[in-house]
Formats: C-alpha cells, structure tokens, sequence
C-alpha cells in the first residue's frame, strides 16, 4: 500500500533549483532512503514533506490524502536530525513524553482502526524497546550523544507516526552507536511497523538498512530501487560515479551473442595522460572483455562497463582455477595496498595498462602472500560485469 | 619580578580600572557624607517621601507588567519572524534607548495635549494622559521596552532553531512551542529585562517630570520628588531618597547581572 507519494516537488532558493519536479513513492512498512551527496536538496526534501517548508510546486501525499495545506504540526511525520535537539529544559522523560501531551488531545480523532496497529505505546515501553530505560530523570547535557539520538527517537515514535523522517540520524555517532541504533532502526521497523523515510550521504546506511532507495543528483531522481540492485546495476554513469563504483571503464560493444549468453566488448585502456577514462575512436588497440548477455545493446555502441571491487578476484597461485574464475583473466601488478578498516584495497595494472581496484578481507592478502610490487593473475567472472549505456540522459534512467 | 612589558600592561589596566572605580563609588556614596543616620532616620518618617517611593514602585510595576504582556510578543517578531522589514522594526524599537527622555517626554506631551487631534480623541473618550499616572505609565513604557526587548530577544536568539523546527513535527503549535519551549528556555532572559526595565523605569525623571506637572501625591515619583526637596533647598530629605534609589538600583542591577549570566553560561 502507497503510504507517502510525493509528485512533481519544484522548490528553489533565490533563483537556485534545488528539487526539480521530484517524484516519490514510500510503501507502508518499508524503510526507504534518499542518497545523494551533502547540498543535493535530501533535507529540504524531508523539510517539505514534515512541512516546516513549503515547496513552489508539487503535491504531498500522505495516507491517499493530500497534506499541502496542513502545518507541520498537522502532519504527523515526526523528524529525527542529526543532532539529537533535546529539549534542554526537559528531562528525558519529558522530553519523550513532549509529544505525546500535545497529541493527547487528538488521540481518539486519529484513524488507525483496521491497520493492526497498536494505538499508542506508552513512554515505558518504547524506552525499553531502545534501551534507555533508567535515564528517565536525567537533563539532556547528562547522557551522551548515542543515548540522546535515542531519546530523540523515542520522542519521535511516541506520537505514534506511520512514517518518520530521519535526516542523517548516524552521522554525529561513534561507530558502536551506530551499529546499535541502525539495529534499533530496523526493530522498530519490524516490531513497531512504522515507515521510515532516510536521508543519508553513507551508501553503507543505505545498504545496511533500506528496502528500497533514492538518489537524488542535480535535483532529480536520478535512479531508484533495491540498494543491491542499484550498486551491483546503476543504470547511467552518473549513478555509478555517486555510488562510488571505482571500476568504471569505456568500451565499445564488438560482439552479440545471445545464444551463448555472451557480450563482448572492446575496452579502451587507461590513457597516462588522460584522467578521466574516454573511448577514443581513432586508438584501436584495447583489451576484450566478455560478460553475460544484457539486452539493448548493438555492436559498436559505445558503453562503459562497471565492475564492484569487491567481486574481482585474485587468483591463488596454489589451486586450480575453478570455471568462473578463468574467466577474463588478466596478469598485472599490485601497485598499491592499502589498510582500511575492514578491507584491504589494492590497485592493479595489468600489463595491457588496466587499472582494476580490488577489495579482499584482510586475511586472504596474508594468506596470498601479497605485496606492492607483486604480479597477480585477476579474474573478472562474466556475471560481474555491468554494463552502462554511453548517451543515458538523467531522465530515461527512471525506472517507471 | 622582572618588570616585563607584560606586568607593565597588567598594572596599567588594573590602575585605570581602579581609579574609575574609586571615582565612580565615590561620587555617588557621596551623598552620604552629608547627612548623618539621625537625620536620615528622621527623614524615613516622613509620609511623603514613602508617598513618591511607593508611586514610583506602583507605576514601575504597572510599567514592567505591560513590559511583559507586549515586549514578549515584539521580541518574538524581532527573533523569529525575519523580513526585510525586521532592520526597520528593529530600529523602531530600540530608538527610544537614543533618544534623549526629555524629548519623549515632549513628545507625549504634546501629542496627549488636548489642542492635538490625537490627545483630542483620548480625552474625548475620557482618557487623561498629560498630567496624570498614566501618562507617566506610558512615558515611562516607551522609555525601558527598549531594554526589555532587546534583552529578551537575545535570550530568544540563542534558541536553536533546528530544534524549534523539530518540535513542531511532534505536533507542536506555535502556541506550544512559545509557551513549552521559547518562555522557559529564556526564564533567565525574561527576568534579566524585568530587573532592567522595571530600575529604568523607576529611575526615569526627564520624561515623566514633562509628562507628570509635579502634582504632590498624584504625580510626584520619588526621583522628582529629590528635584523638588533639591529646589526648596531640603538636602536631607532629598539625599535619603537619593539613597533609596541608589540602593533599589544596586539591587536590581545584582539580578540582572547574575540572571545575565546565568543565560551566557547556560546556552
């Protein structure tokens, strides 16, 4: 069931486009999330949907009834930012409980009949549901950031909301609060059955989260869907470079074969001179790359080829190759490795002058035996390789 | 100690400091060389000296009162409601700080007068302001708002907006947010304008002594009554009230500056 539908939003700030004709559609149940980097329009977005602004042009559209009109206070669409904006002069039970005295009124007008929802959790339950039981009499300047961003949370689910916004409620939290209310998130979800709208800049927040997810580019939606399927088949380029897809690479289709499930196509090799990574017509000379068949392609169309590190791998010089790993194999060096958090990162140029990015856990490059300066044999499996049409405007890239 | 370009400036600034002090302390205790505690206790028992000083209380209440029921909704305007025109408003405002409370008192006292058309229509409708408390009431209105307003409207300043915003969403109404939120986050600034408009206002002679005709028991606020007791030449009398004055000013200066601070530390 459409829960919020937002159609054709148009809002600007003093002659700047930010929204421009923004449609939306937010499933009952689902947690969705709006990506796209920071100044992209995400909060004006949220901000016109809760209604603290309003936009030049569009409908919101919550529970099939249109809230244009409505103030915020109306709406019922509690915000979660990403400070937790206690109230300093309320402890935290009466900061939970804030909402709840002001909706006390309108309880019994409020039609939740027939969606097996419970009509209100009480203030002791909620604060059990996420943990903060015992701070009951505490000022906000007394309990630390994690333990506010769940106060705010509680004071946001006591109004008992079909939907709550959350504007990126993670990026002020250490990394273990993170973990934890991103899995509070999700039980309130579950439990609670209460529509979450995210607006975030973090791709992990959006995969590990979202049932479905928005990115928002020049004011547009630029691309919708799972966030799996989103990453592993962004549908334009742009897409790909907002998601941070590192293996990007040009090419021109030289072969179709769908009886075999097959595609070629010709890749242009990274040019030392040129940054960026165009197919030059008159430079013949590239490496060919088979991938599984994907449709609407013609041979000789030029296309770009997306491949997500972490699906590249590096074959072990001990075993035998296994089928799919024979597959697109180059030889190349390792000629850079670097320790993040979780993964190791390493940069190969293979000897037709292929730069591929690669992400292996940590354990697997010890036990390779790897090293900068180290030639490897990497394979590119045929189901990996996600193929980008060239000339993809902004608009076709929607999916209806 | 070596006497170092440092400690030379250290003992500048702490003997400018001090001679200002010292100046300033003597100048105003004065006042009190000159009368002894006989005659002070004397002059205590007179009735019209209480008389002026619980006038000047009366009306400065009055005055701190609507203070409150009118400058909390200004200073709302003036924090939250940003437009083009809130620099004009804001200057509309604060333009009775510049201006000298003689010419206030002027002001009020010509357009009150019942030869102008807009004294006429008061009077006409029986309200009275040249030569009555009320004048005095609205004299002295005009002249501490200013101070009442720009206090409170710093203390609404510093509230975070964001948070304004996020309440609002929980369901809050701007009648809500004002009165849950707005007033007891700014208690402090609230009270910090009350004690500095209610002693400016208590202390105000220019205007109101324009406004007032100097009517004994009527009109007569303690600071005129120290001009008046100057006049006839009854220094004693005068210097107790003086005193008075001086010591109601310490002690709402003390509350203004500790509730002043109170607003800097705790935000």
């Amino acid at each position: 069931m459409k829960l919020l539908e937002i159609k054709n939003i148009n809002k600007s700030f003093l002659n700047k486009k930010v929204l421009d004709g923004i449609n939306l559609e937010i499933e009952s149940g689902e947690i969705s999330s709006i990506f796209g980097y920071s100044g992209e329009g995400k909060s004006t977005m949220l901000k016109i949907i809760c209604g603290i602004l309003k936009q030049d042009r569009g409908d919101v559209i919550l529970n099939a009834k249109n809230i244009n009109n409505l103030e915020s206070y109306e709406r019922r669409t509690p915000l979660v930012m990403d400070e937790p904006l206690l109230f300093p002069n309320m402890n935290v039970i009466e900061n939970i409980e804030f909402g709840l005295k002001l909706n006390l009124n309108k309880r019994n007008s409020i039609n939740n009949i027939g969606k097996n929802k419970k009509l209100f959790y009480s203030p002791k339950e909620i604060m059990e549901l996420l943990g903060i039981t015992g701070l009951e009499k505490r000022y906000p300047s007394e309990i630390s950031m994690g333990q506010a961003q769940r106060v705010s949370l509680a004071r946001a689910l006591i109004v008992n909301p079909d939907i709550i916004l959350m504007d990126e409620p993670f990026s002020n939290l250490d990394i273990i609060s993170k973990i934890k209310v991103r899995r509070l998130i999700k039980d309130i979800n579950r439990e609670l059955k209460i529509s979450i709208l995210l607006v975030t800049h973090d791709i992990e927040d959006v995969v590990n989260l979202s049932d479905k997810m928005f990115i928002l580019n020049n004011g547009k939606i630029q691309d919708s869907g799972h966030p799996k399927e989103v990453l592993k088949k962004p549908s334009s380029i742009d897409t790909a470079f907002l998601l941070g897809t590192e293996n990007i690479l040009g090419g021109v289709i030289s072969g179709i074969d769908p009886d075999n499930n097959l595609i070629k196509i010709k890749v242009k090799v990274r040019n030392e001179n040129t940054e960026y990574i165009e197919y030059n017509k008159k430079a013949d000379a590239g490496v060919i790359i088979e991938a599984d068949f994907q449709g609407n392609f013609e041979i000789g169309e030029q296309v770009f080829l997306a491949v997500r590190p972490e699906e590249i791998i590096i074959l072990r010089e001990d075993r035998q190759a296994s089928k799919p790993v024979r597959e697109n194999r180059f030889s190349g060096k390792i000629i850079s490795s670097i320790f993040t958090s979780r993964m190791m990162e390493i940069s190969i140029k293979s000897e037709e002058n292929l730069e591929l990015k690669v992400l292996i856990p940590f354990h697997a490059y010890e036990v390779m035996h790897l090293f900068e300066g180290k030639t490897v044999n990497v394979s590119l499996k045929k189901s990996s390789i996600h193929l980008i049409k060239k000339k993809k405007t902004v608009k076709d890239s929607i999916s209806p | 100690m070596p006497l170092n370009k440092n400690r030379i400036f250290d003992i500048l600034v702490y003997i400018i400091s001090f001679l200002f002090f010292a100046t300033l302390i003597l100048l105003l205790s004065g006042i009190f060389f000159q009368t002894s505690i006989h005659l002070f206790m004397k002059e205590l028992k007179d009735a019209g000296l209480w008389n002026s000083i619980f006038l000047s209380f009366k009306l400065s209440f009055i005055v701190i009162l609507i203070n409150l029921i009118i400058g909390i909704p200004i200073a709302y305007v003036l924090s939250f409601k940003k437009s083009k025109i809130s620099f004009l408003l804001d200057i509309i405002s604060a333009l009775p700080l510049t201006t000298s409370p003689l010419v206030i008192g002027f002001a009020v006292l010509i357009t009150m007068g019942s030869l102008n058309p807009i004294g006429k229509f008061f009077i006409d409708n029986g309200i009275k302001f040249v030569f009555t408390p009320q004048g005095i009431v609205l004299v002295q209105l005009i002249i501490s708002f200013p101070f009442f307003v720009n206090i409170v409207k710093t203390s609404f300043d510093s509230i975070n907006r964001k948070m304004l915003d996020l309440s609002k969403t929980l369901g809050a109404s701007s009648f809500d947010v004002l009165f849950k939120i707005i007033i007891p986050l700014s208690y402090n600034g609230i009270i910090a304008g009350l004690a500095m408009s209610w002693s400016r206002s208590i202390g105000e002679y220019a205007a109101t002594q324009m406004i007032s005709g100097v009517i004994p028991k009527i009109t007569e606020t303690a600071p005129i009554e120290v001009f008046v007791k100057t006049s006839y030449g009854n220094y004693p009398a005068a210097i107790t009230i003086a005193g008075i004055l001086m010591i109601i000013s310490l002690f709402f200066l003390g509350i203004f500056k500790y509730f002043n601070y109170k607003i800097k530390t705790n935000v």
